[in-house]
């Protein structure tokens, strides 16, 4: 991980690996089950290699045999279950690093791994000369949780009638979910998959399918794929179901798959694909790298876009017939990302995390190049500025973001409640504001060194990499095809002959954003403008900029660039006006862009020749400009700028005045046609804002009103809607806005006024689309969005039960409309439901108003499964937004049980974010839902309720933080005090009361000791069914002095440091697989001696003095899942201990009893007496490590 | 003998399709009963003629009908010819032809008129000629005009040919056609809602009156995506008839057929083996023909023995 900036790739690990074969040979849709097995081959790197770690989650492995001898293995996840007590702390500090920590330790660019295989002793001598290994392993994967997700509706038929299908699925590196490998995006092998599937199925995976096979019964077809390109196992994927395949028309080698009965709209959507891929093989100057692609869609898929080697899975919601409108770039925008992603991200790995900003900076750069040449140069200045500001928000909230290599160990975030060194310890959004940034850095790039020398770059990159990738196995040569920060700045320093170190040093190592105030003043005598720009860089999420700026001022005479210096302490800058402030000529005013045309002078200042100045118009500064000019300036600004950006900005500042020069400047904007749609939406939604600072002022119909008629209506009958034809985009864009903005509109008493709601009405009523080609349902939806905007509270004579009787008139109206609407989408559903959707919102606004009672059950009934994921997700905002208002815990314990239970991860991780959005309660504020049960309920789900599932895991910190904080949530009891320490002797001292009852087996569960470590949690292991067993109070110790309570104060960076490792440590279970009949196993010494070392490796340098390591071990001759609930249940089961199952269940009960007794879980060294201990409980089972590893310590 | 039944099936036939058999008695039925009789008679006289002293009442019977058959041929035939040469009333060279095209030999006929052994017979009692019912009078019945020689048929009844405007001058206000229109599809989506809504179940956005705003209750799907994403048959048919023109419609109206025809292909799946979706190619099988795809190839039939 700490690599120097100067040296190539090196690998962690002891080995390279070359080939592997995944072999997949069943696949229960009725079970939810899949059977296969995997062969590695590798090169041990080292002599006498003896272990190889590998990653693999919530598989269930049978056997592992290298070079066809059977190898004992240790299958051991720590991020099961974070924290292994039943802490009592529930503090996120300790939360987040021991979750780091565990992450760390298993994570595969350190070169760890959760399974362990010992290479036989035989094979030991063989790595002198470096002969290959197969290490070949069988699998299982039962209702896996994570990885792969299955799909299976309860209709009659059989699984492809159903529809039913399977896919990979994951964020960042997850492919260990359901094979065991080396999850990392820098270790790259050339692939063979295969996949026996139903024949009625098609198995659609990376690489070329060489052939496909009956199996002998002519039931089952086996899908051979080969990936000659070497990958990295993260990047592997796989769909399987009865999907409809279109060959693309263009493109034969392009395959595209979809569920059955949407062929059309496959056909449809895919039908511009070909566009995309000549776009970025045009200016990548470089062949699309892979032989084939194919692009899948899904129900239920985990997110709208994966990319992976060769394929792309989508969202099926993607798809979309010729009729719908809206969704046609969505769709495409999707398409040309993952398009993207296959040169950047798939085809080019990174080396380690903190490189990913570059794949994902690239990949988000050449789309936006891609959106300016479809969607135009105005729509990506749009798009820009739109992430700009998204990035800049979070940043200035979040108090910054690094992105860069060395931001990821250099940058202190404890502001953050999570790590960002690892990806899966990220939270969801940040990972979006981190590709957000990655791409503006490279447009930074870009702007600094041309876009041809950015283009020569990644031609540069990929040619190396497809260069690397037609080699056969090379140790080196296959890291060319690995991008790190340090490869890509050197290859620009090589092409362009520009050292853009700095720049990445500010934008990429450092977090934070500049934020700029500007004014200026006129200096008439000297014609010059005084120009200020100052800075805030105190607040959080801020820095200081010292460098180049770029100032625009548009004159009478012209625009003029002026680049100025921001220098430590200059804050005024005089820049010299080319014009004299006389406009008595009729002149045309030039523009930046060359046009010249006439403008109305007379609402300038007559001393000034300033028509308006912007602060770094091309935003080549990640920052945020506020920016203080005269509303006759703005107004100029949004009527003759041509920049989009301009035209946004001032919109926003035209908030501040509303004069009716302001209204005049944006009722122009709204009718010219020429201008930007998203312009015209934007001056739409300010306009009502103005009109309603107007309010007392303002003269003649309803803001908007008269435009929309004489822009929309039929000329004989002003009052009718003319019929949709929808053929101009922009007008439609347009006349779905205005409806909604106008329903903004507020009179003297703050209603909406009468004739913007019959208005709005009429449109419904009017409406009709017959005779148009195009769906009209996304602008019904907005119809009824304006309905809900027009709502205002309802006058409640006192707290009256809301009733049909005393339904206002107009809201009667409304609500007749959304029950017809709603109603009717049972009959006509529409695209995506998005009537469905806005007419949920409606009447949650309707009880949030309170016109109609409030209630949840319409929404909880929406939310079920099996409707359309909109639907629930517009259904579960309005559940999540009733617990907040009503503070209803019955609810809330509705939506966690949903987030445990559905079956849709996507809806999970909505139902976690929305509730971190919108929180029934924050840590500032008191609430009777904040109690203990809560607390338990929530820690209990991200330490162990979402090990499958990196992001919900990562969702569940952050609504934790949002409730609770940092620190110990307030509605906790407080802690007694915590600990005992003795830092002088660096040992720890049991607590003399609770010595005697460790029994022996007790000190068994001891778990790992590193001596001389400060552990939070010694037992941790013993509880690793979190659900079954009680906190093992047994063993809580005191320590010599008393540090303090934990709650109320974090630890000390030392202490999370530590705490890191004793989590690792008290992770770790060594099974060792035995086949029934052979007894492969080592003398108890042999595998202490091997874990000792095993955890030597996993260690960090530990101090002098220690212990040696004991562990808890279990043997298990069976299978076994690492799943906690299934782990014990199992190892109860196992007949060979019952002796040990009698004791433990006494010891079991007898935790219970201690439990009430020690509360607190303390920090503690061991001392020597636990060495004693282990020792006494080595040489009190029965000879053999067995007994020591028995299952009791499960429990 | 079942004479009488078979007499009265024949006679009705022949009679025309009256259908009300013998036991109506209507001025038309006498008529024709009274010139059957008189046939009958004309039989038996040339029975007796020919030397019979006595027939079977079922034989007389046939060679009534047949002789009857025969009049009308050439009743009909004569009409037909003297209809083909524009006229309305046959003269006797229209029948001579008649007799000619079936066969008679019209040379033998004066002689055998002027038999000698020939009966005499009473002409039929004399009945009123039926009478035709009059047609519905609709609007003035046209006489030729002047161009037309007065022999040309009449002009048909004027209720064949002339139209009579039963509508009203639809209303052309732009605002009024608008309006209806809005106003008559809310009525329906509203009768429609409310019927469904009172027919099935339910959820209520109030508690004191559950009958108002009634809400159609959310029931999930199995597979919901698909009527979210599909467009709906209303949809489709919108599209087709507002760009049949267009070319857009011939991929459209493709995907209606795939609509149409997919529950076939599904339910063949499982049992043909073929890969799902193989279906869909084969529609285009001539374009796709050279298309190499894998996704495309057949499956192979397993190899004798993999190694293990």
């Amino acid at each position: 991980m700490n690599r120097k900036k100067d040296k190539g790739f090196e690998s962690p690990r002891p080995f390279k690996l070359t080939h592997q074969v995944v072999c997949i040979n069943n696949i229960n849709f009725q079970r939810k089950s899949v059977i296969g097995f995997v062969e590695l081959t590798i090169f041990p790197t080292v002599v006498n290699l003896n272990r190889i770690k590998l990653n693999s989650k919530q598989c269930r492995i049978y056997r592992v045999r290298v070079n066809d001898l059977e190898a004992p293995f240790i299958y051991n996840d720590p991020t099961l279950e974070v924290c292994h007590h039943e802490s009592k702390q529930r503090n996120l500090n300790y939360f987040s690093s021991a979750y780091t920590a565990a992450v760390s330790a298993v994570d595969p660019d350190a070169g760890h791994g959760e399974l362990v295989i010992k290479v036989p002793s035989e094979l030991w001598k063989q790595g002198d000369e470096m002969n290959v290994l197969k290490v070949y392993i069988e699998f299982s994967l039962d209702q896996p949780k994570g990885g792969l997700h299955f799909v299976v509706p309860d209709v009659e038929g059989s699984m492809a009638e159903r529809g039913a299908h399977v896919f990979s699925f994951g964020y960042q590196n997850s492919t260990r979910f359901w094979f065991p490998c080396v999850d990392s995006y820098s270790e790259l092998c050339t692939w063979k998959l295969e996949f026996t599937v139903d024949a009625s199925m098609v198995a659609v995976s990376c690489g070329d399918l060489v052939e496909t096979v009956y199996t002998h019964d002519m039931r089952k077809k086996t899908f051979h794929y080969v990936l000659p390109i070497p990958t990295a196992a993260s990047n592997i994927s796989l769909s399987v179901g009865p999907f409809e395949i279109l060959v693309d028309p263009y493109m034969h080698e392009v395959t595209h798959f979809c569920l059955p009965q949407l062929l059309p709209l496959l056909k449809h959507s895919m039908s511009y694909l070909h566009e995309i891929f000549e776009f970025y093989e045009e200016i990548l100057t470089c062949r699309y790298p892979y032989s084939c692609f194919k692009t899948v869609f899904v129900d239920e898929a985990y997110v709208q876009v994966s990319s992976y080697a060769s394929m792309s899975i989508f969202s099926t919601n993607l798809l979309h017939s010729a009729m719908i409108i809206d969704q046609t770039p969505l769709t495409r925008q999707c398409l040309a990302q993952a398009l993207a992603q296959q040169f950047f991200g798939c085809f080019i790995s990174r080396m380690s995390w903190a490189d990913e900003w570059v794949l994902k900076g690239i990949s988000g750069y050449i789309y936006g190049l891609y959106l300016k040449k479809t969607f135009g140069v105005n729509q990506y200045r749009h798009w820009i500025k739109e992430e700009l500001d998204k990035m800049v928000e979070y940043e200035l909230k979040m108090g910054g973001l690094p992105v860069g290599s060395n931001g990821h160990l250099t940058c202190p975030t404890p502001h953050l409640h999570f790590s960002i060194k690892h990806p899966h310890t990220l939270s969801w959004k940040y990972y979006k504001m981190f590709q957000c940034k990655a791409h503006l850095v490279m447009r930074l790039i870009e702007n600094r060194i041309s876009m041809e020398f950015m283009l020569q770059v990644f031609n540069k990159l990929l040619s190396l990499a497809s260069t690397a990738s037609s080699q056969k196995y090379q140790s080196h040569m296959w890291s060319q095809m690995l991008v790190s920060t340090h490869s890509f700045l050197k290859s620009i320093s090589n092409v362009s002959g520009k050292d853009i170190g700095p720049l990445i040093k500010q934008w990429v190592d450092q977090s934070a954003v500049v934020k700029f105030f500007g004014s200026f003043a006129f200096n008439r005598k000297r014609n010059v403008l005084e120009l200020e720009i100052r800075q805030d860089y105190t607040s959080s999420g801020t820095q200081k900029y010292v460098g180049p700026i770029k100032v625009t001022v548009q004159e009478l005479d012209g625009s003029f660039n002026h680049t100025l210096q921001i220098e430590e302490n200059s804050l005024k800058h005089d820049i010299p006006c080319h014009s004299k402030s006389r406009r008595n000529k009729k002149k045309k005013i030039p523009l930046m862009n060359g046009e010249e045309v006439d403008m109305d002078l007379s609402a300038m200042d007559a001393d000034s020749p300033l028509l308006w100045i912007r602060i770094d118009p091309d935003m080549s500064i990640l920052r945020k400009v506020e920016f203080e000019q005269a509303d006759f300036m703005w107004q100029y600004q949004l009527r003759y700028e041509r920049d989009v950006v301009a035209q946004e900005e001032s919109i926003l500042a035209l908030e501040k005045f509303p004069t009716p020069a302001s209204r005049l400047a944006l009722t122009d904007i709204l009718e010219q046609d020429q201008c930007f749609y998203k312009v015209r939406q934007g001056a739409c939604f300010c306009l009502a804002k103005i009109a309603n600072s107007m309010m007392s002022t303002w003269t003649g119909p309803p803001a908007m009103k008269s435009l929309f008629t004489r822009m929309f209506c039929c000329k004989s009958c002003p009052n009718i809607v003319k019929t949709n034809t929808f053929i101009s985009f922009q007008s439609y864009f347009l006349q779905k806005t205005m409806p909604v903005a106008m329903a903004q509109l507020r009179d003297i008493q703050n209603l909406c006024p009468k004739d913007v709601l019959n208005f709005i009405l009429d449109l419904i009523k009017y409406n009709d689309n017959r005779k148009n080609k195009f769906s009209d349902n996304y602008y019904r939806a907005e119809l009824i969005d304006a309905l809900t905007n027009s709502l205002t509270p309802a006058i409640s004579i006192s707290n009256e039960v809301r009733t049909v009787d005393n339904l206002n008139g107009d809201v009667r109206l409304i609500l007749e409309e959304i029950t017809r609407s709603l109603n009717m989408e049972k009959l006509l559903p529409s695209y995506r439901n998005t009537i469905t959707v806005s007419c949920l919102r409606a009447i949650r606004m309707l009880q949030k108003n309170g016109h109609i009672p409030s209630d949840p059950s319409l929404f909880k009934s929406y939310a079920e499964y099996g409707h359309f994921v909109d639907v629930r997700v517009a259904a579960l905002e309005a559940v999540v937004d009733y617990t907040r208002v009503d503070r209803s815990s019955v609810e809330l314990q509705w939506l966690l049980n949903m987030v445990q239970n559905d079956p849709a991860h996507y809806i999970r991780h909505k139902i976690l974010s929305m509730l971190g959005k919108n929180p029934p309660f924050t840590k500032a504020a008191e609430s009777p839902l904040c109690n203990e049960a809560l607390v338990d309920q929530l820690w209990k789900l991200m330490n162990s309720g979402t090990s499958h599932d990196w992001r919900l895991r990562c969702d569940a910190v952050n609504l934790y933080y949002t409730l609770f904080g940092l620190t110990r949530p307030s509605c906790l009891p407080l802690p007694e005090l915590g600990l005992v320490l003795n830092l002088k002797e660096k040992k720890a001292v049991l607590n003399p009361t609770i010595k005697p009852e460790q029994g022996p087996d007790t000190t068994e569960m001891t778990g790992i000791t590193m001596g001389g470590l400060i552990t939070m949690e010694t037992v941790s292991s013993v509880s690793m069914s979190s659900g079954v067993a009680p906190p093992p109070q047994g063993l809580k110790r005191k320590l010599d002095s008393v540090v303090g309570p934990l709650g109320s104060s974090s630890p000390e960076p030392g202490q999370v440091l530590q705490e890191e490792d004793t989590s690792k440590k008290f992770k770790i279970r060594v099974r060792i697989s035995s086949a029934e009949d052979e007894i492969d196993m080592e003398s108890p010494h042999d595998s202490q001696a091997f874990i000792h070392h095993h955890l030597n490796i996993l260690e960090r340098p530990s101090t002098p003095g220690k212990e040696p390591p004991a562990v808890d071990q279990a043997v298990l001759s069976l299978p076994v899942t690492p799943l906690p609930s299934s782990f014990g249940k199992e190892s109860t089961s196992s007949s060979k201990h019952s002796g040990d199952h009698h004791h433990h269940h006494h010891h079991h009960e007898h935790k219970k009893k201690k439990k009430k007794k020690h509360k607190h879980k303390h920090k503690h060294k061991h001392e020597s007496k636990d060495k004693e201990r282990d020792s006494h409980a080595f040489s009190n089972s029965p000879a053999s490590g067995r007994s020591v590893r028995s299952p009791s310590m499960s429990d | 003998m079942a004479d009488p039944a078979v007499m009265a099936g024949g006679f009705s036939a022949v009679v025309g399709r009256s259908g009300g058999g013998k036991a109506t008695s209507s001025p038309a039925e006498n008529y024709q009963l009274a010139r059957r009789r008189t046939l009958q008679v004309v039989v038996s006289s040339l029975l007796t003629e020919c030397g019979f002293e006595s027939a079977e009442k079922a034989a007389v019977e046939s060679l009534t009908e047949m002789i009857q058959s025969y009049i009308s041929e050439v009743g009909r035939c004569a009409k037909a010819y003297c209809e083909h040469t524009a006229r309305i009333t046959p003269t006797l060279s229209d029948t001579v032809v008649t007799l000619i095209e079936m066969g008679f030999n019209v040379n033998t006929l004066p002689v055998y008129a002027k038999r000698s052994q020939r009966m005499v017979i009473t002409a039929p009692p004399v009945t009123n000629a039926p009478v035709i019912p009059k047609a519905l009078i609709a609007g003035q019945k046209r006489t030729h005009p002047s161009h037309i020689p007065s022999h040309f048929p009449e002009f048909p009844d004027p209720h064949t040919y002339i139209k009579t405007p039963t509508f009203r001058e639809p209303v052309s206000d732009y605002q009024v056609v608008r309006e209806k229109a809005a106003s008559q599809r809310r009525d329906v989506e509203r009768a429609l809602t409310r019927f469904m809504a009172k027919t099935g179940e339910t959820q209520s956005l109030f508690k004191d009156d559950i009958t108002a705003f009634p809400l159609i209750a959310a029931r999930p799907s199995s597979i919901p995506y698909l009527s979210a994403l599909l467009p709906s048959e209303l949809e489709l048919q919108t599209l087709e008839e507002t760009d049949s023109s267009e070319q857009d419609d011939q991929t459209d109206s493709e995907n209606t057929l795939y609509f149409l025809n997919y529950d076939d292909p599904g339910a063949d799946k499982e049992n043909s083996m073929l890969p799902p979706g193989g279906v869909v190619p084969s529609v285009k099988a001539s374009e796709e023909n050279m298309i190499d795809n894998p996704y495309l190839r057949p499956v192979k039939k397993p190899k004798v023995r993999r190694k293990k």
